[in-house]
């Protein structure tokens, strides 16, 4: 399946969070969510369209791998977007995170787009995290901030694709260096700049394009 | 794409399909669809990977739900389904087969019930799948496939292992699969290789652990080290052939992948399993390290002598490697094995800053500072059977050492300085090359001696600090081999019948850093900051034991001069000029977020190009020349910082001058302050605070010696007040109003911090006063608040830079302003000056009264001088009660340099408030009794009248808490004696 652009993401945050589940969530939604079921993936890629152009999502949880120094700086650098994931109805999940984001921003290249998300949103009862905590806290840092829910589906959608536009956006301004693939950010193999739509968005890429569950 | 999927459509209800889909119907109707499209085409591949991906679904539910949707799957052995689907090679298997994987990854990903997940394991079709040849030129199959493997080795533990590793066919599919990928072009799928082989590795299994290392150690080892060879080749011809920093990004990546590399490595290391790391210690030096790295180090600059030796050395050890390991790519070319200097010391550096495992950098280090020219030049394969029959010996001498240091000294003679020798033989010792002294040269040490060279500019000077500093600061590198080379060496001799403990340290290198030193201070010089911080750093590690400074007097002499001469160039950009305050202050912002942390430095792949002079380049400033005289100010500023910094902590002292601004003597928002002292009540002005969003605040004005505060009375306190806003007037800007005589408008700017870089004003807004001479009062006040505020900071920084006219003892010759005026010459004269004309304005002598005397000296002592002839000041300001006064004094805790106060503040800690020691003598001090008062020194003010509050005698030392709970700090007066709270000095004062 082409595409003009692929754009790795990562998923960082303490465990719990509901990382996994984001990822299964965004990229098979065919999972109805169930509410006595929790199932999540560790890697899952998708395709989406920004302003009509093909862009592929790469997402790769760096879950179970903290014990590694050299696996998470890795990660950070091959990443042009990461999320970064709390618990709204656990605050130690918050407290942390400015300690992911040091670690992000000292690893990462500078221009990585990273996405403050407020995870399970639908346990209202058991909010510890005020929304407001949150917006202030992606403001402070220059994070995009949403609150989102992987069982509802919740603005999940919207986390995913709004770091994608925001690191599209960037390539569009000159900022990330496209040829560089070191940043996480690959130009399509059919890419052709005159023609930016690309074939495969109707009958066989319609199967193709589903496979990225 | 997804619509139709999501539509369902086609699974009309002609197939019998169950209408709850987490049911063991549901399973058993997947089960069906299955077994009657066991074959893949164009038709069926849609609803195959729907089937597929339900399977998954369905399997999470019963693992969490029902177990019987399990036991079905595994009766079915529905497994050998996704077999059969992946062996086909028809259109679009791909597709098929990427939902597959995601079947798998959801399975083994989310499977809680440990019997379910050993059941799934247990047929060996797992392991079929592994190695089922998929089609890994599809980027997308080649992602999943990866993550499968990944998420299988996070499953691994002592139980799970023997479903992957194979005891009797000694087979390991799981890791020997992976690792074919370990080179792959995209940087996700190498990094789930790593993390793989990690996972596999600190599983406990003996077995398994000897598979790895008999079978798969050398091949895998031997190719990661001659890839990184092969990249640190090509890192090097990127340092070559970019002088004009082209290609930053391309250098940035290569420097992060050997990063990458080495944290790698270091990760396994860091496991500890013996055999492993023995394989992988071997094939490091022997392959990488040595040939490449070190060697690389004899090359540069000697080329006359070395070339044969550093040729032949190559050549055998690559001729050694590519007969040793017969599966090892070799090196293609033995006389392209080498890279420059500077990519060597840089790349040596970080593997000093990463890698600790003591069999490796231990005998790194050991071959770098011991090894002499007669070895090397047999070639580098002897460099390491050299080390080894060296630590024989070593470790033999070691156990006859007991007390006498003689035995072991010929081995360690390296420039070894009883500190007990005169100057002259000093400086005799330190004329001597290391060559000479040693009797034998060491080849590699001299590299990086004459790396350190900063005659022509400080690239090489940089690497060659980095690599001293790496490995005098790697724990795995034993002390016995930098002891006098890197780290002062402690000697207890008992030659006498005292025992007398020697210090001595590296004179030679101790030289060569000096050189550094003293040629940083110099104006235009070539040395960066980063450099000169460097140099700083190390040169305190190798010259302070047990705490005390053990450099000669010659070096103390030269390291003085260094500062002396910084001062002088500081001296050079000291002026009146607003901006340089300001930058003043931001430079020792900045430069108080941390100390220079190497590790970062080393990732920094910018210092591998020449350095420059120009910001374009994005380079940090500390990392570059100075570009423009403001930057060349800036540099000086730093420069002074650094030199001062060290000095400071030679002498084992604590810095009590800087930051120009206390934060802990400044009133904070929410302090309650007593308004009826004199410090505040005389310049209280009521306004209104007008808000450009139409709020409207009415206020009391304080303009305080360095602040301004806007205060509210306090409600539960007559004749207080809280701060509601504090701003620092050196940040203000003042403006009348064109249309209303009784209107300012004030702005007041954020204060430089490191912390934020929020540039929006902390306040911005217009102040409405009862009347136009109270406005104008307040607008007269505030400018000269703003001027003196400055000037008492700009006066600070020309003490502490020994601009003459400002500093020096207390004279009793000041008695004028005439002769105070005469006195001083120059610039001086020009900035002083002005500093009388608002203290003659009302209401300000008796805040200045409690103002920081440790920051301007000189006012301070005509202050004293006209209060101690003026009486009535004196009554005004008994009349305050210590007690009450305490939040005004918070500005004196810091004592300038005072003779009584040095001393003091070195043992105090540095938040403790501080007396205003310069303002009395410590032998007058002591005379003064607890409650009486000397006229003429005047420093305890005692209250005359009555007050509500207690009697400051031993209150004094435990001052009332405020209602904030803010414990307050003593007064100035009262803590002469409070605030050391030893009890020496209050058994002191109460003997006199």
């Amino acid at each position: 399946m082409s595409y003009a652009y692929l754009f790795k993401y990562i998923i960082i945050g303490d465990t719990g969070v509901g990382k996994s589940c984001l990822l299964l969530q965004f990229t098979d939604k065919r999972f109805q969510p169930v509410h006595d079921l929790t199932i999540g993936v560790e890697f899952g890629a998708r395709m989406i369209t920004i302003d009509s152009k093909q862009i592929k999502l790469q997402i790769w949880d760096t879950a179970g791998q903290e014990a590694f120094r050299s696996i998470t700086r890795s990660y950070y650098r091959g990443a042009a977007g990461a999320l970064l994931v709390y618990d709204i109805t656990r605050r130690e999940t918050f407290n942390h995170l400015t300690t992911w984001l040091d670690d992000a921003r000292q690893h990462s290249n500078s221009n990585m787009v990273i996405m403050l998300i407020g995870n399970k949103s639908d346990l209202e009862s058991r909010r510890e995290v005020k929304k407001e905590e949150g917006e202030a806290f992606a403001r402070e840092h220059g994070l995009v901030f949403m609150e989102t829910s992987a069982k509802t589906a919740a603005n999940v959608e919207e986390a995913f694709i709004n770091t994608a536009k925001e690191i599209y956006e960037k390539i569009q301004e000159g900022v990330f260096d496209i040829n560089n693939e070191a940043n996480g950010i690959k130009i399509g193999p059919q890419h052709s700049p005159t023609n930016p739509s690309l074939p495969g968005a109707g009958g066989s890429g319609g199967s193709q394009g589903s496979a990225c569950c | 794409m997804q619509e139709m999927f999501r539509s369902r459509s086609w699974f009309g209800g002609g197939w019998g399909r169950p209408k709850n889909p987490h049911s063991l119907e549901h399973l058993k109707y997947l089960y069906n669809v299955l077994s009657r499209n066991q074959t893949v085409s164009e038709h069926n591949r849609g609803l195959l990977v729907e089937t597929l991906r339900s399977i998954a679904e369905i399997l999470i539910w019963g693992d969490q739900n029902d177990s019987s949707v399990f036991d079905f799957f595994l009766e079915k052995n529905m497994l050998s389904f996704f077999l059969r689907i992946m062996r086909q090679r028809s259109g679009g298997s791909n597709y098929v087969c990427v939902q597959l994987l995601q079947t798998l990854n959801i399975l083994f990903e989310n499977i809680r019930n440990e019997t379910s997940l050993y059941y799934l394991l247990s047929n060996n079709h797992v392991n079929s799948i592994i190695v089922h040849k998929f089609d890994f030129s599809d980027e997308e199959v080649m992602a999943y496939y990866i993550s499968f493997l990944k998420t299988l080795s996070l499953k691994l533990n002592a139980h799970t292992i023997h479903f992957f590793y194979n005891e009797h066919t000694n087979d390991f599919p799981l890791y020997t699969e992976a690792i074919k990928f370990f080179n792959h072009p995209e940087s996700m799928v190498r990094i789930a290789v790593r993390t793989l082989t990690l996972n596999v590795y600190k599983v406990e299994d003996s077995s398994m652990l000897a598979f790895i290392r008999d079978r798969t150690a050398a091949p895998y080892f031997s190719n990661i080290v001659w890839f990184i060879g092969k990249h640190i080749q090509e890192l090097d011809n990127c340092v070559r052939n970019d002088a004009d920093h082209q290609s930053q990004n391309r250098l940035s990546d290569l420097v992060a992948e050997h990063l990458d590399h080495l944290h790698y490595l270091n990760d396994i290391l860091c496991l500890n399993i013996t055999d492993l790391n023995h394989v992988l210690t071997d094939h490091l030096l022997h392959k990488l390290l040595i040939p490449l790295y070190i060697c690389s180090l004899a090359t540069s600059r000697r080329k006359s002598s070395i070339p044969e030796g550093v040729n032949q050395a190559v050549a055998k050890i690559l001729s050694k490697s590519s007969s040793g390991s017969s599966d090892s790519p070799r090196l293609q070319d033995p006389t392209a094995g080498k890279v420059s200097c500077v990519v060597a010391l840089f790349l040596l550096s970080q593997v000093f800053l990463i890698l600790s495992h003591s069999p490796l950098v231990h005998t790194l280090a050991w071959i770098i500072l011991k090894t002499d020219r007669s070895i090397f030049e047999k070639g580098a394969s002897k460099l390491l059977e050299h080390f080894e029959n060296e630590k024989k010996d070593l470790e033999d001498s070691l156990c006859d050492r007991t007390s006498s240091k003689e035995s072991t000294s010929s081995k360690e003679n390296l420039l070894d300085e009883p500190k007990n020798i005169t100057d002259e033989e000093k400086e005799k010792l330190a004329k001597v090359p290391p060559s000479d002294n040693l009797g034998s040269e060491r080849p590699f040490l001299e590299t990086v001696y004459t790396a350190l060279d900063c005659s022509e500019n400080d690239y090489a000077v940089l690497f060659a600090l980095s690599l001293l500093y790496a490995m005098a600061n790697n724990r795995g590198v034993s002390s016995d081999i930098i002891e006098q080379v890197l780290k002062p060496k402690k000697s207890i001799s008992s030659k006498s019948s005292t025992k007398e403990v020697k210090y001595s340290y590296n004179t030679f290198l101790v030289d060569k850093l000096l050189a550094i030193i003293l040629l940083a201070c110099q104006p235009s010089c070539r040395i960066r900051l980063v450099t000169l911080e460097l140099t700083l750093k190390i040169l305190l590690q190798l010259v302070i034991c047990d705490g005390k400074n053990i450099l000669s007097d010659a070096h103390q002499h030269s390291l003085e001069t260094a500062k002396s001469q910084s001062m002088a160039l500081l001296r050079n950009f000291y002026k009146s000029e607003e901006i340089f305050l300001d930058m003043f202050e931001h430079e020792y912002c900045d430069m108080s977020k941390g100390p220079l942390n190497v590790e970062w430095l080393c990732m920094d792949s910018a210092i591998l190009l020449p350095p420059t002079g120009t910001p374009m380049t994005g380079i940090d400033f500390v990392k570059r020349l100075p570009c423009g005289e403001s930057e060349k100010a800036r540099r000086a500023i730093r420069l002074f910082f650094l030199m001062r910094n060290s000095l400071l902590t030679l002498s084992g002292e604590v810095e009590n001058q800087l930051p120009l601004t206390n934060p802990q003597s400044c009133v904070q928002i929410d302090h309650a302050l007593d308004l009826s002292i004199a410090r505040y009540n005389s310049d209280l002005i009521a306004c209104t605070v007008l808000y450009k969003d139409g709020t409207k605040m009415r206020r009391f004005l304080v303009i305080d010696i360095m602040q301004l505060i806007l205060v509210e009375p306090d409600s539960k306190r007559l004749g207080w007040g809280v701060a509601k806003l504090v701003g620092f007037l050196q940040d203000i800007e003042v403006t009348g109003d064109k249309d209303d005589s009784r209107c300012l408008h004030i702005t007041i700017h954020r204060p430089i911090s490191g912390a934020t870089t929020n540039r929006v004003p902390l306040l911005s807004a217009k102040f409405l006063f009862d009347d136009n001479i109270r406005c104008m009062a307040a607008k007269q006040r505030l400018t000269k608040g703003r001027i003196k505020a400055r000037q008492k900071k700009m006066q600070h920084i020309a003490r502490l830079l020994e601009i003459p006219g400002q500093s020096g003892p207390p004279s009793p010759a000041f008695t004028g302003q005439g002769l105070y005026g005469s006195r001083i010459t120059g610039r001086s004269l020009r900035e002083n000056r002005p500093l009388f004309g608002p203290s003659r304005v009302p209401g300000f002598a008796a805040p200045k009264r409690e103002s920081s005397p440790g920051v301007i000296h000189k006012a301070d002592e005509f202050r004293r001088h006209r209060d101690s002839d003026s009486p009535t000041r004196i009554s005004k300001k008994d009349s305050t009660n210590p007690c009450q006064s305490t939040l005004s004094t918070k500005k004196e805790s810091r004592s300038r340099d005072g003779s009584s106060s040095r001393t003091r503040s070195r043992e105090g800690s540095p938040r403790m408030p501080r007396p205003r020691s310069e303002e009395i003598p410590m032998e007058l001090m002591k005379k003064v009794p607890n409650s009486e008062i000397t006229p003429k020194i005047n420093i305890l003010p005692r209250p005359q009248t009555p007050r509500v509050e207690p009697e400051p005698t031993a209150a004094n030392f435990t001052p009332p808490k405020l209602e904030n709970g803010l414990v307050p700090v003593i007064s100035e007066e009262t803590s002469f004696i409070g605030e050391q709270k030893s009890e020496k000095d209050i058994e002191g004062l109460d003997n006199v």
